[in-house]
């Protein structure tokens, strides 16, 4: 699965870490998100979606 | 603040600290029994205060790692769920495979094993054999873990 994260974090100017914190994850975790090598589960993505104000699917593309 | 996890290594810190003294009381009391003659049977006092330390060091670990894994998120609840399942799984391949030819005679009743501590009773043999799948599995473990994070820190 791929997804926008990188983009979308790189446009609010946030480094990985403010990120996993807002998310409630580590910074190894967005990495892997954001490499497309971890597809995240349900109750995360619905997180990731909150945090950037869109859809899921306008985030995660198969 | 304190955060969850710096309080959960407080705890076990203080359960590891906790549990050491009371083995070394413990150990104390039995060897000052034991010196003044009152402790009629002293290796079976030491062998239920060894078997009620691990017991309870064993309880405590799967405690502390049941918190601890609820503790981290979910990625790494994954790597460590993979490495569990796919490098113990490997680790104790390996083992079965030693465990298989152990049972062929006459030629595995000639291999020389090492002993465990020295000792060549057949609950040492059997204690180095849990050991040795153990480490297997450990390793197995160790190598998928680092994969999994590894295959995923690449960008």
């Amino acid at each position: 699965m791929n997804n926008h994260l990188k983009v979308l974090r790189a446009e609010r100017d946030w480094s990985q870490a403010e990120l996993a914190e807002q998310l409630g994850v580590s910074r190894q975790t967005v990495n892997a998100l954001e490499t497309g090598r971890y597809d995240p589960s349900l109750p995360l993505a619905f997180r990731i979606a909150r945090v950037f104000d869109r859809p899921i699917e306008a985030i995660f593309t198969e | 603040m304190m955060s969850f996890k710096s309080r959960i290594f407080g705890r076990s810190m203080l359960a590891v600290i906790g549990l050491l003294a009371l083995t070394f009381i413990g150990g104390g009391v039995i060897g000052s029994l034991e010196a003044s003659g009152a402790l009629v049977d002293a290796e079976a006092a030491r062998f239920w205060l060894v078997f009620i330390f691990a017991g309870v060091v064993m309880v405590g670990a799967m405690a502390g790692g049941a918190v601890w894994m609820l503790s981290i998120d979910e990625a790494a609840q994954e790597a460590h769920k993979s490495a569990w399942y796919w490098g113990g799984s490997a680790g104790m391949a390996v083992g079965g495979v030693l465990m298989v030819i152990a049972m062929v005679e006459p030629v595995a009743a000639t291999i020389d094993l090492p002993a465990l501590m020295g000792r060549t009773d057949p609950v040492a043999y059997a204690a180095a054999g849990a050991f040795a799948m153990l480490t297997l599995m450990l390793i197995g473990y160790g190598v998928v873990w680092t994969w999994w994070w590894l295959s995923r820190s690449r960008g």
